[in-house]
């Protein structure tokens, strides 16, 4: 039957397995053997492509060699379960932070969620455009009743370690010369895409708590209540600003005031 | 089955367009038949597809599958065929198309272009989920032979039989990968010039070609060489036997320079035109 045929051939090659005897066993001028050889190579290299594609800065983090191993490991415990290979490295910051070889890179972890964010972003879809011109006929008193919603890209990572820094100091044409104080406090990234280009920019504990909030439906005047309540400090108009900048805001609406 | 959206490419020559050269591309437009992609790059939308809508505006595109595994043993994959579907509605390609390959069985995914044994069995599967794809993207969907480097001793058809009836049943075209049946030719001593005689000419619609390399005796469709001479030979005979159609030339690993793919193209084209006025004397 098809069916016993083909599972055969698959844990033949995902699992190492014998293959079928119903697999042809003489080729003119290979073996069997080779020709096996050369479909699981195929499977692991895809899967490793797959894997550098997304995370380019794990990758120059640890060496080729290392993210080599590294893939492994991930493929033999986390085996593809789609056929679009852009889904593939999902779980990978959680494996990585139980990988005892590398534990002692303490941010890789969240490195890796951060770029696994940056491969969301860019394959998601597009939001609407904030429209600045209705936003500025929303009466001032209207505007704790404003609902901000964010661009589908749009994500935040939070850690302990600067990762954003990492993040830029490991993109092309990044300069070599670089000091990042792993001991500084935590770092949040702020994930988002603006036309074919993913951005990664810094927020303050504030600013990630007000557009947490946000994202999660709050009204602009309860979330910056809120904001206000932990961090006095927290600047909304430059907050915005920056929101607006990067591409992050997509659209508005008003509730009434409850 | 011949859906509402027809074929269009031209018989010409294009490249199969990979995101090393995208900004080129559009920055030079160069003079290219048409391009192709491959489809599971724009599953999602986001930024690859707002490159592939300006590449529209310019060049006809040919989407092509890597992943929907038209004879793998599970349930047909409706995320994916849905992902391409909204894809065929969103870029309007002038050509669908797919492999003669499974990829997943029992909850294995395995993501490469597999074969299976030609057997009456595996083409009334086949047929069933050509005749799914059909219907859901409303369209011919081509299907393309494959390059192995094992078979099997239960098939009771060749390729070139098996692809024959399926076109026959299912009304899909073919995308004859000229470089595939040179390397099955050279690994499994399947017969090219029989292939060539068993599949019908008229449901032909585009053809690839493309470098392979060698490991241990075995050729392997690796897309990372220039073509051989041995597979201008046999596109040449391809095109004596069956006639013009849009040529391809793919290139998927150490991708060179856009100006090779266009040298490529090139030597493509004179082959075709050679052969175009032969048929128009």
């Amino acid at each position: 039957m098809l069916h016993d045929e083909l599972s055969h051939f698959a844990q033949a090659i995902v699992h190492g397995h014998m293959p079928s005897p119903r697999i042809r066993q003489a080729y003119a001028d290979y073996s069997a053997e080779t020709a096996l050889g050369v479909y699981r190579n195929n499977y692991r290299g895809n899967l490793h492509d797959a894997l550098a594609g997304a995370y380019p800065v794990i990758k120059q983090l640890v060496g080729d060699d290392f993210f080599r191993f590294l893939a492994r490991q991930y493929i033999e415990q986390h085996p593809s379960r789609s056929a679009n290979l852009h889904h593939f490295g999902l779980e990978l910051a959680g494996f990585i932070a139980t990988f005892e070889p590398a534990k002692e890179l303490v941010y890789l972890p969240d490195v890796a969620a951060l770029e696994w964010a940056c491969h969301v972003a860019y394959f998601a879809d597009d939001g609407d455009v904030l429209d600045l011109n209705a936003l500025a006929q929303v009466p001032p008193e209207r505007y704790p009743d404003l609902v901000l919603h964010t661009h589908p890209s749009c994500h935040v990572v939070r850690s302990h370690y600067p990762i954003a820094a990492i993040w830029h100091a490991h993109q092309p044409g990044a300069s070599e010369d670089f000091h990042i104080d792993l001991d500084g406090g935590p770092g949040y990234a702020l994930v988002s895409r603006k036309d074919d280009i993913v951005q990664v920019s810094e927020l303050t504990e504030a600013e990630a708590v007000w557009l947490q909030g946000i994202q999660a439906g709050a009204r602009l005047g309860d979330a910056t209540v809120t904001t206000l309540e932990h961090y006095p400090d927290f600047d909304l108009q430059a907050t915005l600003l920056k929101l607006v900048a990067q591409n992050t805001l997509a659209n508005f609406n008003l509730e009434k005031t409850p | 089955m011949n859906g509402p959206a027809t074929n269009t490419l031209p018989s010409a020559a294009g490249i199969g367009l990979r995101a090393p050269h995208y900004r080129e591309v559009l920055d030079t437009l160069p003079a290219l038949g048409w391009v192709e992609v491959h489809s599971e790059n724009f599953f999602g939308g986001g930024a690859p597809l707002h490159t592939l809508f300006r590449v529209r505006e310019h060049y006809p595109v040919s989407l092509h599958g890597v992943g929907l595994g038209l004879a793998s043993v599970t349930p047909l994959d409706a995320g994916h065929l849905s992902a391409l579907a909204r894809l065929c509605a969103d870029v309007q390609p002038a050509a669908v198309s797919e492999h003669l390959c499974w990829s997943a069985a029992d909850g294995m995914v395995i993501n490469d272009l597999l074969p299976f044994p030609y057997t009456r069995e595996a083409l009334d599967h086949v047929a069933r989920r050509v005749d799914q794809v059909q219907e859901r993207l409303q369209r011919q969907l081509l299907v393309e032979n494959l390059s192995s480097y094992l078979s099997f001793s239960r098939s009771e058809m060749t390729e070139g039989e098996f692809l024959a009836e399926l076109t026959k049943r299912t009304g899909c075209g073919i995308l004859f990968d000229v470089e595939n049946l040179y390397v099955n030719a050279r690994n499994l001593g399947v017969d090219a010039d029989a292939f060539i005689k068993a599949i019908p000419a008229a449901a032909v619609k585009e053809y690839h070609l493309a470098g392979y390399s060698m490991r241990d005796g075995c050729l392997v469709d690796t897309h990372d060489h220039p073509i051989y001479p041995e597979v201008w030979d046999l596109y040449e005979s391809v095109l004596r036997h069956i006639g013009p159609r849009p040529t391809l030339i793919e290139w998927d690993t150490d991708i060179p320079e856009l100006a090779v793919l266009m040298g490529e193209a090139a030597k493509a084209r004179q082959r075709l035109e050679a052969v175009e006025e032969c048929h128009a004397a």
